[in-house]
């Protein structure tokens, strides 16, 4: 891996530079949220943020998307909308969201390849920042991830006070930096200290978390434990939980004409609302919140490890800080661990 | 301060009834300043509850949440009754409820608790940052004492209060089976004040700030899930034919959902904030619902989800009713 150091005094050039080149998202302040957004100019970033309210996989798999657009009718046509083909990147993406791409891509990689989001995700450079300061219910670090990990990004920028470390993780990465070499000092070894402590600093911060050892078989022996009625009781099937997730890739597909055209748009759907497997007979499998909140549950810690080896949950504490009524997965999923079959 | 002894014993005394089937309240939450609603179905679980100045949630809403699967043939409904607490705000909800044949005054026993206001958990989340353990928070002396790590810090109410608690006229629950210490009368008058810098924008400014926030809206329905007065069965928003509303989440539909749902509440909200609390992206819904409330106050003279016996407000007819709007 190549390292190097940016000085803060260049980083407004390298994030212009980048501007030139390509679409860049970074975090902004949206009166007084912070979100990714698309950014003209450097000053429009906001870096005093432990991270976004909503992940950046809407960057990648979009909350709204048209498929296709048509002509409706019986004379109607098909009319392919066009792929946006440009460079992207993605620059403050923090290493759990970097990761929840990583798992995102399992399921659209998988049985069938959605251009959609794969297209965006092959023109889409990682500049990962490393989270010096985690909130209250970051638990990365339950997973053996780092607050300050490079494994997921194309370049990991690390604040080490003047400067910022940074690790080159992929060929992506290195032609980004090749490109702007002038602006970037290779890295001594000092430096490379001064990131370790870094981690480290951030690591200790974290005091939260969650026992997953085993986790996945537990859950198979316990689906009609009555413990998740106890968990359910107060949940009010609000989707925050799911839309803030980073991992929560679940879907609607509808047309939405008027007399002359329409389209067919793809919208983030959540499993905590009962319509969401209401069948058109008029049943609905999922019929009270108990089996929706379990259904969240078992979905990131049994059916995903199950198909894809990994748990669909990165730890960046989204969900629990923004539940209405404290709905705590570290709680909920440890607890369960507990529960006797 | 309201006496969690007497509050405990009087959740044991209802879930002892035979004809209730859980009592719903509050309890510590996973960290810090957080509270979470609790539900106890033995007297056992009793022992947890507490009431202070974080308990901000209105558990109003849980009743119109129960979740009713069709029954099974020759299967009784249960009908026993769900115990609740409640503040003065979340007690005009039940009210309303009632006023609006939602749920029947049997359905519920009222555990009423006088209220002196609540925190805004954004507001001390800000303040005391990061705190993992459990906090205690108690009123004392027109203060709210908070005791971190053995420290005790003194803040002015004023400096923490929830926004709907700054000018509330009904602190005391308007209705109740049981009351938790003694009534309390406030001193406090709505003048609507917080919503005037936006009543005197222009037209455009107005379209302007509110196309700013509602293309945040990610559509979550946090702000109707929260709501106890948002119970319709068949919420517009799920349903698929007609399609009243798309899918799509754009500034042209995130604005038909925010506004019809104000306008849905008009004359029914009771102004306990939330919808404003629990939204992820920071919408001041309130704004919306305040000033709603107010020119229905100015109109016609009515307040919502004060007395049971009242009609609502829409279902009533008086003749000096304003009509300078109908041509």
């Amino acid at each position: 891996m190549d390292k190097y150091v940016l000085p803060k005094d260049n980083l407004s050039k390298f994030v212009s530079e980048m501007i030139g080149k390509y679409k860049v998202f970074a975090p902004v302040n949206d009166n007084n949220v912070t979100l990714f957004k698309q950014i003209k100019n450097p000053k429009e970033i906001n870096l005093e943020f432990t991270n976004s309210k909503v992940p950046p996989k809407n960057l990648l798999f979009c909350q709204t998307e048209t498929l296709f657009k048509f002509t409706p009718g019986t004379k109607g046509k098909i009319h392919p909308v066009d792929f946006d083909n440009g460079g992207r990147t993605v620059f403050g993406i923090r290493p759990c969201d970097a990761k929840s791409l990583a798992i995102l891509d399992r399921v659209f990689k998988g049985d069938f390849e959605d251009p959609y989001y794969l297209t965006k995700r092959k023109n889409t450079i990682l500049v990962g920042l490393s989270c010096t300061q985690p909130c209250l219910n970051c638990f990365c670090t339950s997973f053996n991830d780092s607050p300050a990990s490079p494994e997921f990004v194309d370049i990991l920028l690390t604040d080490i006070g003047d400067k910022y470390f940074v690790e080159v993780n992929s060929d992506k990465g290195k032609q980004l930096v090749k490109t702007m070499n002038k602006l970037f000092k290779s890295a001594t070894e000092a430096d490379g200290k001064k990131k370790k402590e870094v981690e480290k600093k951030a690591k200790d911060i974290i005091t939260r978390f969650q026992k997953i050892d085993g986790i996945t078989e537990k859950l198979d022996k316990i689906f009609e434990n009555p413990f998740w009625e106890t968990v359910a009781n107060k949940c009010l099937g609000c989707g925050t939980c799911t839309y803030l997730c980073p991992t929560c890739h679940c879907f609607d597909i509808q047309d939405e004409t008027t007399m002359t055209d329409g389209g067919r748009v793809r919208i983030w759907d959540t499993c905590m609302i009962s319509e969401y497997t209401l069948q058109a007979s008029g049943y609905n499998p999922r019929p009270a919140r108990m089996n929706r909140v379990r259904n969240r549950v078992y979905h990131k810690y049994n059916y995903y490890p199950k198909n894809f080896e990994v748990i669909a949950c990165v730890g960046c504490g989204r969900c629990i800080d923004s539940c209405p009524v404290n709905i705590d997965i570290i709680d909920v999923v440890t607890r369960a661990g507990e529960v006797k079959p | 301060m309201v006496d969690e002894k007497q509050l405990r014993d009087a959740v044991k005394k209802t879930i002892s009834r035979d004809d209730v089937k859980y009592v719903v309240g509050y309890e510590k939450g996973t960290s810090g300043f957080l509270v979470s609603p609790t539900f106890a179905f033995t007297p056992g679980d009793a022992d947890k509850f507490i009431f202070s100045p974080l308990c901000v949630n209105n558990l109003a809403v849980y009743p119109m949440l129960e979740d009713k699967p069709p029954l099974r043939k020759g299967e009784e409904p249960d009908t026993r009754k769900i115990g609740l607490v409640v503040k003065g705000c979340d007690s005009r909800a039940i009210v309303q409820i009632i006023q609006e044949k939602g749920l029947k005054r049997e359905d519920v026993v009222i555990i009423g608790i006088p209220c002196t206001g609540v925190i805004d958990p954004k507001k001390i989340k800000e303040k005391f940052p990061g705190q993992m353990k459990n906090v205690d928070v108690k009123e004392e002396n027109e203060k709210f004492v908070i005791t971190i790590d053995g420290k005790i810090h003194k803040i002015s109410k004023d400096e923490l209060l929830a926004e709907k608690c700054k000018h509330c006229e009904y602190p005391a629950p308007v209705l109740y089976d049981i009351l938790i210490g003694k009534e309390i009368k406030s001193t406090k008058k709505e003048d609507y004040k917080e919503i005037e810098p936006l009543e005197k924008k222009s037209l455009e400014d107005k379209w302007d700030y509110w196309e700013k926030q509602f293309e945040r809206c990610i559509r979550c329905y946090a702000c109707r899930d929260a709501c106890p007065l948002c119970y319709c069965k068949e919420c517009m928003v799920d349903l698929l034919d007609p399609q009243w509303i798309r899918r799509s989440v754009n500034l042209s539909e995130n604005t038909a959902w925010n506004l019809l749902r104000a306008f849905h509440l008009a004359g029914r909200c009771i102004g306990c904030g939330e919808c404003e609390r629990v939204c992820p992206m920071d919408l001041p819904l309130m704004k919306l619902n305040k000033k709603i409330e107010k020119d229905i106050k100015e109109m016609y003279d009515y307040t919502s989800g004060i007395d049971a016996e009242e009609k609502p407000l829409l279902a009533m007819f008086k003749p000096d009713d304003p009509e300078e709007f109908i041509l």
